[in-house]
């Protein structure tokens, strides 16, 4: 940088020559020196300033901006998109296979607080107790005036709940909307839907899993978006169903019965068309778990396919069925019955310690012999006898579409030694469902076939491998038919619709040390029908019933299950579309008018 | 010695002082914060109580305040700047100790008839010994290392007290504010370049750390910042303050739902409603329009302060101005960007129209400063 000099000779001299203070020209000088380094000061001053003025007007502009596009955005209330968005709240319906619905899906709202938005919480919380008398007043005020942001009331309302609650005006009170699971038939079929929940929860949405029953095997599937609320359909029919729990609850508490189980499945396809198990509950209000005791006392607990009795002289047809298949014997061959008869140190009695002498084969099944089954059962030997029983599904829980099916596990012996072949033969020693059972004599009906139950909707028949020839299942339906006509089961004849079938009274075994119980029973009655056509096997199962019509208390299965089952026969085979064979007898008054 | 001094004589002396104040410059002000009067009225309620008296209170002693420190030479302010820093830096570090805590941080110093917020006047301690500063410093060594790090110094160190308190939002003012009186002073703009760069590589290298072993950040930090961009992911939680906010200002729409309409803010839906986001009120309750009238205002004084600025031929007075200027800028901006979702939340109120004692004398102060500069200038 070339400086003027603050002191120019040549000015000075001349200042001097002209008698001037040559100060004044130094101070002349420094002034406009000072003067030209302020003004390069504020040039470069005022560049920045021009930079920083630009970037607040930048600034400016971009809330001015922002202003505008908030101002121009609609209201919206916020979406919980993290917290909820990805809870599928949309479940697939479950019909009945007629289409009728059995679990669905409503619009509820849940509630909820931010206690710290409360205007007056002491009210509120007094306010909610009058709409919900279930919770705690002292509780509620406590949470409401405490320093909680957040917290649920109650997971659904009703209209009328959700409008009282509105009717408070508690800012602080909130209403989520959420999908809940409604099942519209009450109890009917609980044991089979079981029930839902609520899983994850938003303010916005609810996941709805399924805790039991079919609800929670299928809980993916009905789940999965995928679907598209497709239903899913079942095999049960409500009609049916609904028939049948009402004649079975009838028939539980004429006989004195502290529960009771119902399974009617189609033979050739194992579709159960009702499964009933009592007592039962309301899926929309599933109880708790009992905490204490035996959890077969809850009416959570499905006797039906969860519950494993010895099924007593209903096992019987097994036994000769395989006699014959083996070619041991054929229905007329005589086998004494009579006893003593004492198998590994201990003896084989019969009912009522009767002595029935030497019967056919036909006849032991027709009178529920039990050594007569038991000298079967020692010809056809252990080994084969459990071959046979695992070939009809005896050995492993049934395939039922239920989470319960899988607690429903067969009690064997074991050592499967001649005495237990024998008394298995007659239904002793061996625990199975009445699904099992069901199952065992739907292949007899159909033909052979062991068939596995489903509660999904068949379009045709689905036969498992052949378990029997046709001419053994043939000669033993025609021996249930028999016990119906001549035998135990005599109660259990319907006009029309050829029903077989075959008791069992079985003495309840004690729940501490061992033995049974003389006046506990558990009496079943399996039957099949038509014996003509068989196209169903209908079991019923009654706990501990007692029938006390006569002097003396009777508690056979020939006076318990039979009469139930046949009157559930008499409700539903027209409803199953059954056409009643009338026997020309019948039709003797009417006069044929026609030429 | 400045310049200034030996110019005294054509300055105004006495009651003639009164003169030559910045007279629009004390409209705007008064506009602005009667603005925030009429907002503090409507969210009580329509009540003067708690909120709106005070601040008149406040305002009215802030005006005599202002005038007082006007009618003082700048000069001798010029010379009592290294004193205030110094006094403001020992309230700081007293507020370490005996400070009381509220609202989670230690901010306050209780002095019984009010409570004082070291912070608040560090803000304009720190604009004037800068200014004195760069005064003092001969204009070519502006841009020497050595006299950089010396601002740089005086900038973070009261910066690093604020931050121990916690008090974000006030440490990025201080930074913010020092860096612009930095870069207005004529700082070679190489320096401001490189922090620039070193800032946008630091943010990238943290965000890239994410996930990995070396994360800088814990990861609460960076659901933090996860919010901030995307408030709506956590409505209920720590987003919850913009999202409510981004309602009210929706609700508002273009001419606003009415004087004492809002229902965001008068139901309590929106948390620090009469302080830092109270312009959230405002905007529902005038919309658009009452926002941008706010805007405007806020605009007008930064040029009536540039202007002033332009005007002052001294270097400390234009300085000065500048920085306040500056500072009153930074407090409007990162309020209004934290209100409408533009950036994090960190509690900076809005000036003059939040409630808020300190806050409120301490700019009545700084432009008591100013109108002090302006009538003082050189002619």
């Amino acid at each position: 940088m070339i400086r003027t000099p603050l002191r120019p000779l040549a000015r000075i001299l001349d200042a001097r020559r002209k008698g001037e203070n040559p100060d004044a020209i130094e101070r002349e000088n420094l002034r406009i020196r000072h003067e030209q380094m302020r003004d390069k000061a504020r040039l470069r001053a005022e560049g920045r300033l021009l930079v920083m003025a630009v970037m607040f007007f930048c600034a400016f502009g971009v809330v001015g901006a922002r202003m505008g596009t908030l101002a121009a955005s609609e209201p919206m209330e916020p979406r919980a998109q993290a917290t909820g968005a990805s809870i599928i709240a949309n479940r697939a319906d479950i019909v009945d296979r007629k289409g009728r619905i059995m679990a669905t899906n409503m619009e509820t709202f849940s509630l909820y607080a931010h206690p710290q938005q409360m205007i007056d919480p002491e009210r509120a919380a007094t306010e909610l107790v009058k709409i919900f008398p279930e919770l705690d007043h002292d509780r509620l005020r406590k949470d409401f005036t405490g320093n909680r942001k957040f917290m649920w009331v109650r997971k659904k309302l009703s209209p009328e709940q959700k409008q009282s609650v509105h009717d408070i005006g508690e800012p602080g009170l909130l209403f989520g909307p959420r999908e809940m699971r409604l099942y519209p038939n009450g109890a009917l079929a609980a044991h089979i839907l079981g029930g839902a929940s609520f899983g994850r929860e938003g303010v916005h949405s609810a996941e709805v899993i399924g805790t039991a029953g079919i609800e929670k095997f299928f809980d993916k599937e009905l789940r999965d978006p995928a679907r598209e609320g497709a239903p899913l359909q079942l095999s049960i029919d409500l009609t049916i169903q609904s028939a049948a729990e009402r004649v079975l609850l009838g028939g539980m508490k004429l006989l004195n019965a502290k529960g009771a189980a119902s399974v009617l499945m189609d033979v050739h396809t194992g579709e159960v068309i009702s499964i009933a198990s009592l007592p039962d509950f309301d899926p929309n209000d599933r109880p708790r778990p009992l905490t204490e005791g035996d959890a077969s006392d809850s009416p959570l607990f499905n006797r039906a396919v969860q519950g494993v009795y010895e099924l007593g002289s209903t096992f019987k047809i097994f036994a000769s069925a395989q006699a014959l298949e083996l070619g041991l014997v054929n229905p007329g061959t005589v086998i004494d019955t009579s006893g003593p008869m004492k198998v590994g140190g201990f003896k084989i009695g019969e009912f009522n310690n009767k002595n029935y002498g030497p019967l056919s084969v036909s006849d032991i099944i027709v009178k529920s012999s039990n050594r007569g089954t038991g000298r079967m059962a020692l010809s056809i030997g252990s080994k084969r006898q459990k071959e046979f029983l695992e070939d009809l599904g005896f050995f492993e829980p049934t395939p039922l579409e239920i989470v319960e099916a899988k607690g429903g596990q067969p009690l064997l012996p074991q050592k499967w030694t001649e005495l237990s072949s024998v008394t298995i033969s007659y239904g002793h020693g061996l625990s199975s469902s009445p699904l099992h059972l069901a199952a065992g004599y739907a292949a007899i009906a159909n033909g052979g076939h062991y068939v596995a139950p489903t509660l999904l909707r068949q379009d045709g028949p689905r036969l498992g491998p052949r378990v029997m020839s046709e001419r053994t299942a043939a000669q033993s339906l025609e021996m249930l038919r028999k016990v119906v006509t001549e035998g135990t089961a005599s109660f259990g004849e319907v006009p029309g619709y050829h029903v077989g079938g075959k008791t069992g009274t079985a003495d309840k075994p004690k729940r501490r040390g061992g033995g049974y119980y003389k006046d506990k029973v558990i009496n079943t009655f399996a039957s099949v029908f038509p014996t003509t056509d068989p196209k169903y096997v209908l079991i019923v199962t009654l706990d501990e019933p007692v029938e006390t019509s006569g002097t003396k208390p009777r508690r056979t299965a020939g006076w318990t299950a039979v009469p139930v089952a046949a009157e559930m026969i008499r409700r539903v085979a027209p409803l199953l579309g059954l056409r009643p064979d009338v026997e020309t007898r019948h039709l003797t008054g009417i006069i044929n008018t026609s030429n | 010695m400045s310049y200034l001094e030996y110019t005294v004589k054509t300055v105004p002396a006495g009651w003639r002082k009164m003169l030559f104040i910045n007279w629009p410059l004390v409209v705007l002000l008064t506009a602005i914060t009667g603005v925030g009067i009429l907002m503090l009225y409507s969210v009580a309620g329509g009540s003067m109580t708690p909120w709106a008296e005070p601040q008149l209170k406040r305002f009215a002693l802030g005006l005599a305040l202002m005038f007082i420190v006007a009618m003082v030479p700048i000069w001798f302010w010029r010379n009592m700047s290294v004193m205030a820093y110094l006094v403001a830096l020992a309230l700081l570090i007293a507020v370490e100790f005996f400070g009381s805590v509220g609202m989670g941080a230690q901010r306050w110093i209780d002095l019984g008839f009010m409570r004082l917020q070291p912070s608040e006047l560090m803000k304009i301690a720190m604009v004037m010994v800068l200014a004195g500063y760069y005064d003092w410093l001969p204009m070519k060594r502006v841009s020497h290392p050595f006299w950089v790090l010396v601002p740089v110094f005086i900038i973070l160190l009261p910066t690093f007290l604020v931050l121990t308190q916690p008090d974000l939002g006030t440490a990025i003012l201080l930074v913010a504010g020092g860096g612009l009186m930095m870069f207005l002073a004529g700082v070679h703009w190489a320096y401001f370049a490189t922090l620039l760069a070193a800032g946008i590589g630091g943010i990238y290298t943290v965000f890239l750390s994410r996930g990995t072993d070396w994360q800088l950040l814990k990861d609460y930090q960076f659901r933090r910042i996860d919010t901030f961009l995307d408030p709506s992911s956590d409505p209920l939680g720590a987003g919850y303050h913009i999202t409510q906010a981004k309602i009210a200002m929706g609700s508002g729409g273009w001419t606003g739902r009415g004087f004492m309409q809002g229902t965001q803010s008068r139901l309590n839906f929106l948390p620090e409603k009469h302080t830092d986001f109270i312009f959230n009120t405002l905007a529902e309750e005038f919309g658009f329009i009452g926002g941008m009238s706010l805007l405007i205002l806020y605009v007008l004084i930064l040029i009536f302060c540039i202007v002033s600025a332009l005007q002052n031929r001294d270097r400390y007075s234009s300085l000065l101005i500048l920085g306040i200027g500056v500072t009153f800028f930074l407090f409007f901006a990162v309020n209004m960007s934290m209100v409408m979702g533009l950036a994090p939340v960190v509690g900076v109120p809005l000036p003059l129209v939040s409630y808020g004692g300190s806050a409120m004398l301490v700019l009545m102060i700084a432009f008591g400063l100013v109108q002090s500069a302006h009538i003082h200038r050189p002619r």
